[in-house]
């Protein structure tokens, strides 16, 4: 991994189009300013690894599962 | 009609059918095509398997059956990678997770935005929103309970 030392107000450059700039440091924390064109998706690290954790978990089902919820959910009835 | 191997048997689909993800779904970037599967029973769920990988498959519902006030109004960004016209609407689908404890849940935090005519799907994160991505199903009859309160 590339590791720079940038200051408040300072910034780094990727590729073309995207350019990050430090706001602010307050209180252990960093307020980063990004500009990116409007196609790149932006998520924080552990708002996207959550998801990516509860998609891996939601692949861990049977069929039957879904047949006894579906019963559940429709009070039994089948089509016919 | 084509084939695929799944971990649930063998599946035809056709082609013109497939449901495409231009960016997979979040941890499952590769994953491009599902087969919309029906479910055997009736009820709001359905599911979808992965096209490119036998053991992946999703179980999916309307979020609006159980959450009747449930809208994600797309970016545009969204917009674009779903192809919708001007004032083409999309449908949002929820990722329902069934625990090893047997809980049943819905991503409300992370819908799945689906435009019919283009049978387009991509998968959005909404950040800073109320939604959870664990929410409880709740019963048919609290859904009930929720819409005679509405009317």
């Amino acid at each position: 991994m590339l590791v720079l030392t940038r200051k408040a107000g300072e910034g780094i450059v990727i590729g073309d189009n995207i350019k990050i700039t430090i706001v602010e440091l307050k209180g252990g924390g960093v307020r980063i300013g990004i500009d990116a064109p409007v196609e790149q998706k932006i998520y924080r690290q552990e708002v996207y690894d959550r998801i990516c954790r509860e998609n891996m978990e939601a692949t861990q089902w049977n069929l039957a599962d879904l047949s006894d919820l579906s019963s559940s959910l429709t009070g039994g009835k089948t089509i016919k | 009609m084509n084939k695929i191997q799944s971990r649930f048997g063998e599946i035809e689909y056709q082609p013109e059918n497939l449901l495409h993800f231009p960016e997979g779904l979040i941890g499952f970037e590769n994953l491009r095509d599902f087969i919309v599967m029906p479910n055997e029973k009736e009820g709001p769920l359905f599911w979808i398997q992965s096209v490119e990988d036998s053991a992946i498959a999703f179980i999916l519902t309307d979020p609006t059956n159980f959450f009747l006030d449930y809208k994600v109004a797309p970016d545009q960004r969204e917009r674009q990678k779903l192809q919708l016209e001007e004032d083409e609407e999309c449908f949002s689908l929820a990722v329902v997770t069934v625990s090893p404890e047997r809980q049943i849940t819905l991503n409300l935090a992370a819908p799945i935005l689906f435009a019919p005519e283009t049978r387009t799907a991509l998968q959005v994160i909404l950040e800073g929103t109320k939604y959870q991505s664990r929410t409880p199903l709740p019963t048919i009859e609290e859904a009930r309970q929720t819409a005679e309160q509405k009317t």
